[in-house]
């Protein structure tokens, strides 16, 4: 075995080191350049324009301290949204999840080589969100949608039907949307899981008298429990952020029902020039969304370590 | 596109022999000061590009004058189409992020205050002034100064003369025993609630509402009821007046018409309102006058040679029918632009009477509505659509307009999302939902 101190004379030469050092810099210097271009330079900038008076011609004229975060938070309507924005994403990822999960035992236990389900269950995915919003408006279009010809099959009346122009129904159907679109993501990654597991024990449990929902709380459950965790965390994420199906549905309406904060966000800073204000709406959704997924991160850690 | 020719080839007759004449006079008085804005002949543009921002409704407008001025002058136009409410902010990351690549753009008027502030457009006050080939008496007069001035200067020169009317389907209104249009918005709403009760089981309503959560749509639907009750936005000295007693009357006579109207108001936009009226659904809509253009040339309509029109109703006090401003397109130069000249020598081919006469009658329909007192009475336009130039002429007796200084588009948008609220019965009263507007109105407006 080379002793280590046969090799020190070469790093004390000083060209070595400084070659490696310049190597090292080079290896890294994509990742620095990805997290100054992609995350530090956005930050500063909404930071900079959020304690100022900034419109969309000239960010920056005025330092105004925190009169924009003065101005947010008296907004009833900013307000609201938040907390409509922070229900809307927990109760899709709930429902999202469990539908998900179901319907990845469910194919799990039809087929193990369900390629052709698989496929289709990507359609969703692979569809833009626009033609999504579309098609789902078109779903509720009072005036022959799908909905309202249906209805008007078992002899309902219709127009009277127009969930998208209903205060109380314009963002659940919005979320149907979105469930559609995003559980599959779900169902392909919780059936991944549900691959992994580990015949064997499966059956052994199953000959121990294991089955039905016992079967899946001691069994299946533990294996998959990280990976629901883990896809919850990021269809929490993903629907905090929704606006595509909101901007083509509904137009954050009726009145103000299903205006989310990503929304506001959009028709402060293009609609009404105000990049100050929206930086404001921004950070403060930040802390926000910070504050709602850290503990599901938490979780998601524990499930995958247990 | 004969006497357009025509036209153009006298004007330049007379251009060149009052040049020719005041060389001569120059020359005797041996001062050789060049003139300070010489126009833009034929070719003199040939190999130069032009990139111009307009909106989806003016892209038929958009075409023909890409096509007419590259055959005028050589150069050629670029063409960027973008939605109607997203061409201000469009501009103005254009000039702000210094890519610079719009030399001239078309945005609703209500948003020229805040791209000038923003330094995203051209301050064009000397050079309207010293330039009398602009005909500045002839535009119209309601129309000139809030699509074109902010705090004393100009920014603009009128493009789209939009002003709203009310369009009747005539069979509708036979059928339900109605003979006369609505002349008020309380006949309008007996006329609509009649209808709506007789056919809608058919699919037939008494009116469409542009009611979607949009500045032009919502907005301009409250801007109507505004003018006819005769109230204003802010008074003379641009101070806030939206929670007067005529403009409560105003937000109250919507919110009671969206009950009885095509299902949903707050789903109709454009596209679906303009659809509903193609398809003979609906007995009345208030849209631009160049809808009338599009009942008779649009191959999707079923209405052509069924349709009337008439002026906006009126309300309250006020008996005198008035033009609402609720849309209107104006012409600006990017601030950051290196084509100034060919910029200017475009939007006076584009705002030019000529111009502005034959895209007012043109087939397909180009979107585009009298902004020019020329083009209104011109002779083309009085015979092909005698209707729609009379209602039209409600403009040269004044109108109402939206605020157009800075903040003007935070203003709108503030009105709209109350009026969402309002007409979802979430913003209270029309009073409350109002005196909230007036509050925010006067801290950012004055």
């Amino acid at each position: 075995m080379a002793d280590a101190t046969s090799v020190r004379p070469r790093l004390s030469s000083g060209l070595v080191p400084r070659r490696q050092a310049w190597a090292h810099r080079l290896v890294i210097s994509p990742t620095v350049l990805s997290i100054v271009v992609l995350g530090l330079y956005p930050l500063l900038f909404i930071l900079a324009a959020a304690f100022s008076d900034s419109t969309l011609g000239k960010p920056f004229r005025d330092w105004v301290g925190t009169e924009n975060f003065e101005l947010v938070l008296a907004d009833g309507d900013i307000v609201a949204s938040f907390a409509r924005t922070v229900l809307y994403a927990l109760a899709i990822s709930i429902v999202s999840v469990i539908l998900g999960v179901v319907i990845a035992l469910s194919l799990e236990r039809a087929t193990r080589s369900g390629s052709v389900v698989r496929t289709v269950l990507l359609l969703p995915l692979i569809t833009p969100p626009v033609v999504v919003g579309t098609l789902w408006k078109l779903v509720f279009n009072p005036g022959g949608g799908l909905l309202d010809t249906l209805l008007r099959g078992v002899g309902v009346e219709g127009a009277s039907v127009a969930p998208l122009s209903s205060t109380f129904w314009a963002l659940p159907a919005i979320g149907l949307a979105d469930v559609w679109q995003w559980t599959p993501l779900i169902t392909l990654l919780v059936y991944a899981a549900l691959l992994t597991q580990d015949g064997a024990v499966t059956e052994a449990a199953a000959l121990d008298g294991a089955h039905g929902f016992g079967l899946f709380r001691h069994i299946t459950w533990p294996a998959i429990a990280g990976t629901v965790a883990a896809v919850f965390f990021v269809r929490l994420v993903i629907a905090l952020k929704v606006f595509d199906l909101v901007f083509i549905m509904t137009s954050g309406g009726p009145g103000q029902a299903s205006t989310t904060t990503s929304y506001v966000i959009y028709q402060v800073a293009l609609k009404e020039f105000d990049v100050g204000r929206a930086s404001a709406i921004t950070l403060l959704f930040a802390v926000i969304v910070t504050l709602i997924t850290l503990p599901v991160a938490a979780l998601t850690r524990k499930l995958s370590h247990d | 596109m004969t006497s357009r020719t025509t036209q153009h080839v006298r004007r330049r007759r007379i251009v060149a022999a009052t040049a020719s004449i005041a060389a001569a006079a120059l020359a005797l008085a041996a001062c050789a000061a060049p003139a300070e804005n010489e126009q833009a002949g034929a070719g003199d543009f040939a190999g130069q590009s032009l990139s111009a921002l307009l909106i989806t409704s003016h892209e038929g407008a958009a075409n023909w004058l890409k096509e007419n001025f590259e055959a005028e002058t050589g150069a050629t136009v670029e063409l960027t189409i973008v939605p109607y409410d997203e061409i201000g902010s469009t501009l103005a990351l254009d000039q702000q992020s210094g890519a610079n690549t719009i030399d001239v753009a078309a945005p609703w008027y209500v948003s020229i205050g805040d791209l000038a502030a923003g330094g995203s457009i051209q301050d064009l006050t000397d050079w309207i002034s010293s330039t009398p080939s602009l005909e500045e008496d002839d535009f119209i007069q309601s129309i000139y100064d809030p699509y074109t001035l902010v705090d004393g200067q100009r920014y603009g020169i009128p493009f789209d003369g939009d002003t709203h009317v009310l369009f009747y389907n005539k069979e509708i209104l036979e059928r339900n025993g109605i003979t006369e249009p609505p002349a008020t918005w309380d006949e309008y709403l007996e006329d609509v609630k009649t209808i709506t009760a007789n056919e809608s089981a058919n699919g037939v309503y008494g009116s469409a509402i542009f009611g979607q959560k949009s500045p032009l749509i919502l907005g301009a639907a409250y801007a109507n009821r505004l003018a006819g009750f005769g109230g204003t936005f802010v008074d003379d000295d641009g101070k806030p007046t939206i929670n007067s007693p005529e403009a409560v009357a105003a937000a109250q006579a919507l919110v009671d018409a969206v009950p009885y109207a095509f299902p949903t108001p707050a789903e109709t936009d454009f596209g679906v309102g303009n659809g509903a009226w193609y398809d003979g659904k609906v007995a009345f809509i208030e849209n631009w006058t160049d809808l009338g253009v599009g009942s008779e040339t649009n191959p999707d309509s079923t209405v052509a040679g069924k349709w009337g029109v008439t002026t906006l109703p009126v309300g309250g006090d006020n008996t005198e029918p008035r033009a609402s401003l609720v849309a209107g397109f104006t012409w600006v130069i990017s601030a950051n632009t290196e084509k100034t000249d060919l910029a200017k020598a475009f939007i006076e081919f584009a705002a030019s009477s000529e111009v502005n006469s034959e895209l007012i009658v043109a087939d397909p329909q180009t979107g585009i509505d009298p902004n020019r007192v020329s083009s209104l009475e011109s002779d083309a336009y009085g015979e092909k659509y005698p209707e729609l130039q009379n209602v039209n002429r409600t403009t040269l007796n004044g109108s109402l307009a939206w605020p157009t200084g800075e903040n003007a588009t935070q203003a709108a948008q503030i009105l709209t999302d109350e009026l969402a609220k309002l007409i979802a019965g979430e913003g209270g009263t029309a009073q409350e939902t109002l005196d909230r507007v007036q509050a925010e109105w006067e801290t950012i407006l004055g």
